[in-house]
């Protein structure tokens, strides 16, 4: 008889079974939306208001991004919080109602009838995400160290709740005129209070405590997180706080600013961070997530010559705001989870299939559990349709937009051969 | 880092057979990382008390890594029974990880 004592509860992960469900969701929502946009390229020479627009872009801020950064949060919680995930419960019932809910919030964008179908979809997100709330909450409450890291992953699920709340209220807000407002004017703030707030904060906290791990890198400066959480909060507080004031243009620089400079002191994190690693090899993975941080600029220089163009030419651009949106989407959130997902579902899969049997003979290796071949293939062609795109949206060239889409679905079913060959590994007999 | 015990020989053995467990993330073995902290053998109870560390706690990879050492150990020391202490403390840090590990590493 043998047994592992003292400490043992460090040692239990949150279960595949729970993790994986949010994965497999996920990759299926990239291919869906890469779909959507090969169908209906033509809509992004038009305005960004419109429904197929609306589908695409919940498909992937949803379906895709949330989904998989919730499935990964909820193994990567004990981790980054050092302390056990409070529920394994909460967190299938999480998965179950976004689960139900993107997909009918999706449908009604995409037929634009924000009628009952938007609103019960929309309210089985909230409480999706409240119960993730709820049980990231009690987690943290029952860990025994504060770090800078679960504050970073605390806010921004509080981001999110804010987030999506806005959102059911703003179709709630559609059909019945609650607010002062029509829904289309508090468009922006939803959308930052996520961007900022959900994915911006998260992205960040998570991938200063994991891109230092995963470089086996001796770097660690709280200090420097701390200053990056508060200015990331007040960038997005000041944004909120005075967005139907006159000084709203003006004030948005100022968020903005904040926002750089905190971007700027998180690159310099991960760079003090590749620079004191033990480990020389970068792997590809990692190559990506690296090149993700640097995309983020995209966007921010995007918003700084919309602010530009609304304050010097009192209007807005179009062509600039879609851009803008899907730097965001299909450029830096698209280029982590890529990167990332093959950083963490093969030792998921791994220690599902392989746990107890590393001491009975040579095991396969995690990061052979995918085709080295079929991610540099993925990763080529993401690249090449990312440029595609934004070219085809700058220029404007359907043509390229076309081509762009057709690369985009390359890439997505490359990621989803990858993904299920991961999923399906059987032990070798 | 130096692994502590009562017996050098068994130790050594012990350490043998364990350098064929990795860490499959760092794929260094678990040695060479310096996870192993004390191989304790009681030749009364024919007991093997071996006491180990992770690189971070609630490591996603920890179960299978832990497993691993006791039933690596356990298999090859079958007169005996492992107990398995986890330890975080001291806290395992990079500068336990043994030079032929950190030149593996630099590869």
């Amino acid at each position: 008889m043998s047994s592992i004592e003292n400490n043992s509860d460090s040692v239990k992960t949150t279960s595949y079974k729970v993790v994986l469900p949010f994965y497999i969701y996920a990759a299926l929502a990239f291919l869906t939306a890469s779909i959507f946009v090969f169908l209906h390229s033509t809509d992004f020479n038009g305005h960004y208001f419109q429904p197929h627009l609306l589908a695409i872009t919940h498909t992937m801020a949803l379906g895709w991004a949330t989904m998989i950064i919730l499935g990964s949060c909820h193994q990567l919680v004990p981790v980054l919080i050092e302390g056990k995930l409070h529920s394994e419960g909460l967190a299938k019932a999480t998965f179950i109602f976004a689960a139900i809910g993107i997909p009918l919030l999706v449908y009604a964008f995409y037929f634009f009838e924000l009628n009952i179908v938007a609103i019960i979809g929309g309210s089985l997100i909230v409480f999706s995400i409240l119960l993730f709330f709820i049980n990231l909450s009690m987690s943290i409450s029952k860990s025994k160290k504060e770090n800078v890291h679960a504050a970073f992953i605390f806010t921004s699920s509080l981001w999110l709740l804010i987030t999506v709340s806005l959102g059911l209220l703003l179709i709630y807000n559609f059909t019945h005129l609650i607010l002062s407002k029509s829904s289309l004017q508090f468009l922006s703030l939803h959308a930052h209070i996520g961007i900022i707030g959900w994915f911006s904060l998260l992205v960040i906290g998570v991938s200063s405590r994991l891109i230092p791990m995963f470089l086996i890198s001796k770097y660690n400066n709280s200090k420097l997180l701390w200053v990056i959480f508060v200015l990331i909060n007040s960038a997005l507080i000041i944004y909120i706080l005075f967005y139907f004031s006159f000084l709203h243009s003006i004030l948005t620089v100022a968020s903005i600013a904040l926002f750089l400079i905190a971007i700027f002191l998180f690159v310099k994190h991960i760079y003090a961070s590749y620079i004191q690693r033990i480990r020389k090899k970068v792997d590809e993975q990692m190559q990506l997530s690296l090149l993700s941080i640097l995309m983020l600029f995209f966007p921010i220089i995007i918003s700084i010559i919309l602010i530009a163009i609304s304050l010097y030419f009192k209007t807005g651009s179009n062509k600039v705001v879609l851009l803008y949106g899907f730097m965001i989407f299909f450029g830096w959130l698209t280029a982590i989870i890529l990167g990332m997902t093959f950083k963490t579902l093969p030792f998921i899969v791994w220690n599902k299939v392989y746990h107890n049997k590393a001491s009975q003979g040579k095991t396969i290796n995690p990061k052979d559990l995918f085709s080295s071949k079929i991610y540099k293939m993925m990763a080529f062609s993401y690249i090449i349709s990312f440029l595609f795109f934004c070219l085809g949206l700058f220029l404007p060239l359907h043509l390229f937009l076309k081509v762009g889409a057709v690369i985009l679905i390359l890439t997505a079913l490359l990621y989803n051969l990858n993904v299920f060959k991961i999923l399906l590994h059987k032990t070798e007999k | 880092m130096d692994v502590e015990t009562n017996n050098d020989f068994k130790c050594t053995m012990a350490l043998g057979f364990l350098e064929n467990v990795y860490d499959p993330e760092i794929g260094l073995n678990v040695v060479s990382l310096g996870l192993i902290y004390k191989i304790m053998f009681n030749e009364e109870k024919k007991q093997i008390d071996c006491t180990m560390t992770l690189t971070t706690q609630f490591c996603p990879m920890g179960e299978s890594i832990t497993s691993n050492v006791k039933n690596t150990v356990q298999e090859n020391f079958k007169d005996y029974t492992v107990e398995l202490i986890l330890t975080f403390e001291p806290a395992w840090s990079y500068d336990f990880i043994s030079e032929e590990g950190k030149e593996f590493l630099k590869r």
